[in-house]
């Protein structure tokens, strides 16, 4: 409560634009800015930190193929927790704890949030990766080791890019309950402006976790094009080369491949 | 060094590439063994095809070979040396392996794919782009298509890749688990084709499973039969196989038309040469005469330095003219000596003449009847050296 008192008051006929226009909205210790390091700073920590939880285990059971009953079991109990009474639960108790009310339930019940996603998009993405790929690398003495970080990881990373991607993008949708438990954040607008019935704060609010939202979509994206290799992105997109130049080579050396009956008959057919 | 291993590999020849002792194989929770005590012995440089009704093992047996399935009792040894003495890992990269879903590394090139065990090997960079370009040419993979990835190639090209991946560090053993069950079958029959004029290259030793009588008669110089539970019903040379069929079994799994199936493993040229009721054109008209009442026939066939110029048939011969102007008939019952008996006997069937001419590129060798088929079914069609490993 104390955080809402030493909030400067925004008058209730300020507009969108001359709130977002005032530098005072921005700086000092309670301006956007600073909420948003708050909020991005719990976000990142939850989001790396789901991700070393889930992910892992979720890709070794993936690749020995344990667990799929039990991973399905965590995973629905994990989608059905209500992440706010979650954290309204545990604020009592770490109170009690001597942990504080923040920001320790909300760290976990987001947590409890992204975990199930994650690994559940990690444990499929490596289940689906072709067999005969990795019996073939089996075969030719590669170690368990090098079958799931050479083989599997790359060719399930898309799929689990986009698990990650999802979950990060749910995380920071989710993070603005904090406001409502006693912390700060992006939320505190959205809080303050319902509280002092102010719809410039609410609405901008809202914008500001959107956007924020929306831009953790495109950095992950971005990541994921920079972590990549060519390899492995050429796959997601269409299976046809990606531009003309390459395109006109297909047609001379698939017709003057020596075995010419293959390359007119199964090449034929594949080729588009 | 590999050379030096070659020769005393090679000058050590009492000893089979690969022999199974006692092999038996029980899966957890299975009742029966997958596969049953099981003695097998391979030569160096053959190729041994494993074939048999699904749930025979014949994969499990193959896989017991590069431990991909540890055997629940007896040896394994490639070269005299017991399999389980050494890392699974190490021993596999000894060992190339080709399947049926080719799993070529998607995200890599294919040179990265052919690449692949001498990376793990640790081979010089150099050395393993001369590799890469050598099995390249060997297996027919344009270098052009080097820096392409897997799916831009066609299934059979795919397939040709993967033999070059399994053959890239010059394993002395070769394990093929149905490599050309998912290609169409005139790619299957070119890439069968093109196993065997590898095999020539290259002579590893071969152990190939399929499900396709047809492909192990012409691809192996010995075919195990199995029956389910991992039983080896007969082990024996394709024309043994077809021509002896040791149990009932045997006889039904190779079927009734296994005197058919043998004529594909002999061609034309294997035939002793005749040249059946044949003559000079410039003969005279009463020694051709005589020439089809010796072979009981109602043509006479004309030939002029080695060119087969057509049939004339009896009357015109008996009629007394020169035999250069009798009216001829060239049908399209011709042969070349590379052609199976198989082949043979179908252009027999339709010809006018019951007979064909066998023409090498032009030239005339001779002729194939319905009889000297027959008479060949009669001996041992195994017969051409190339084939005896």
């Amino acid at each position: 409560m104390t955080a809402i008192l030493a909030q400067r008051a925004v008058p209730r006929d300020t507009t969108l634009w001359e709130w977002f226009s005032d530098p005072m909205t921005w700086g000092g210790s309670d301006g956007i800015l600073a909420n948003l390091g708050d909020t991005v700073l719990l976000c990142a920590a939850v989001t790396l930190f789901a991700i070393l939880v889930a992910v892992p285990p979720a890709a070794f059971l993936a690749h020995k193929g344990w667990g799929e009953v039990t991973s399905a079991w965590v995973v629905n109990i994990g989608r059905a927790l209500p992440t706010f009474a979650v954290a309204a639960f545990l604020v009592p108790v770490s109170l009690r704890a001597g942990y504080g009310a923040e920001p320790w339930p909300i760290f976990i019940a987001l947590v409890l949030l992204t975990i199930p996603p994650m690994y559940l998009s990690t444990y499929v993405a490596i289940s689906q990766v072709d067999k005969a790929a990795v019996n073939a690398a089996r075969a030719m003495g590669f170690s368990e080791r090098a079958v799931l970080t050479t083989v599997e990881l790359p060719l399930a990373s898309t799929v689990i890019f986009t698990g990650l991607r999802v979950a990060a993008v749910q995380v920071v949708a989710t993070e603005p309950i904090r406001a409502f438990l006693g912390g700060d954040g992006l939320g505190r607008y959205v809080r303050d402006g319902i509280g002092q019935n102010n719809a410039t704060l609410t609405i901008g609010g809202t914008i500001l976790i959107a956007a924020l939202a929306g831009t953790t979509g495109l950095a992950f994206s971005a990541i994921e094009r920079l972590v990549k290799p060519y390899g492995v992105r050429r796959l997601r997109s269409d299976r046809s080369p990606r531009t003309g130049d390459t395109d006109e080579q297909v047609g001379p050396l698939e017709d003057g491949e020596p075995a010419g009956s293959d390359a007119a008959g199964v090449g034929g057919l594949r080729q588009r | 060094m590999s050379t030096l291993k070659a020769v005393i590999m090679t000058d050590d020849a009492q000893t089979p590439a690969i022999r199974l002792r006692g092999v038996s194989k029980r899966f957890p929770g299975a009742k029966e063994d997958a596969v049953a005590a099981m003695d097998l012995d391979v030569d160096r440089g053959a190729i041994v095809a494993l074939i048999g009704p699904s749930g025979c093992g014949k994969t499990t047996t193959l896989r017991m070979i590069n431990r991909l399935i540890e055997p629940s009792a007896g040896t394994i040894e490639i070269e005299g040396r017991d399999v389980t003495n050494q890392p699974a890992m190490q021993l596999r990269r000894g060992i190339g392996y080709v399947i049926q879903q080719v799993g070529l590394f998607p995200h890599r090139t294919i040179a990265a794919n052919i690449a692949t065990v001498p990376r793990t090997l640790g081979w010089e960079k150099a050395r393993i782009d001369d590799r890469v370009r050598q099995l390249a040419e060997v297996v027919g993979i344009d270098t052009a298509m080097l820096s392409r990835y897997p799916d831009e190639l066609s299934g059979g090209q795919q397939q040709r890749v993967g033999v070059a991946r399994a053959l890239a560090a010059d394993p002395p053993v070769l394990l093929m688990d149905e490599p050309f069950g998912a290609v169409d079958p005139i790619v299957r029959g070119r890439l069968q084709e093109e196993l065997l004029d590898l095999q020539r290259e290259v002579r590893k030793t071969i152990v190939l499973v399929t499900h396709d009588l047809d492909e192990a008669v012409k691809v192996a110089d010995r075919i195990a039969l199995l029956n389910v539970g991992g039983v080896v019903e007969q082990y024996a040379s394709p024309d043994e196989l077809l021509r002896a069929p040791a149990n009932g079994f045997v006889e039904e799994f190779v079927g009734e038309d296994r005197s058919m199936r043998r004529l594909a493993l002999a061609t034309v040229g294997d035939l002793p040469f005749e040249p059946g009721p044949v003559i000079e054109v410039a003969a005279d008209p009463a020694a051709g005469l005589a020439v089809i009442d010796e072979h009981r026939t109602d043509w006479l066939g004309l030939v002029d330095d080695e060119v087969f110029l057509g049939w004339v048939p009896r009357d015109q011969v008996a009629g007394g003219g020169a035999l250069a102007d009798a009216q001829r008939y060239l049908p399209a019952a011709q042969v070349a000596p590379s052609s199976t008996l198989r082949s043979a006997l179908e252009v027999i069937m339709t010809s006018r003449t019951s007979v064909a001419v066998i023409n090498d590129d032009g030239r005339f060798r001779g002729t194939v009847t319905l009889e000297r088929i027959r008479g060949g079914l009669a001996g041992d069609l195994d017969g051409p050296a190339e084939r005896a490993a």
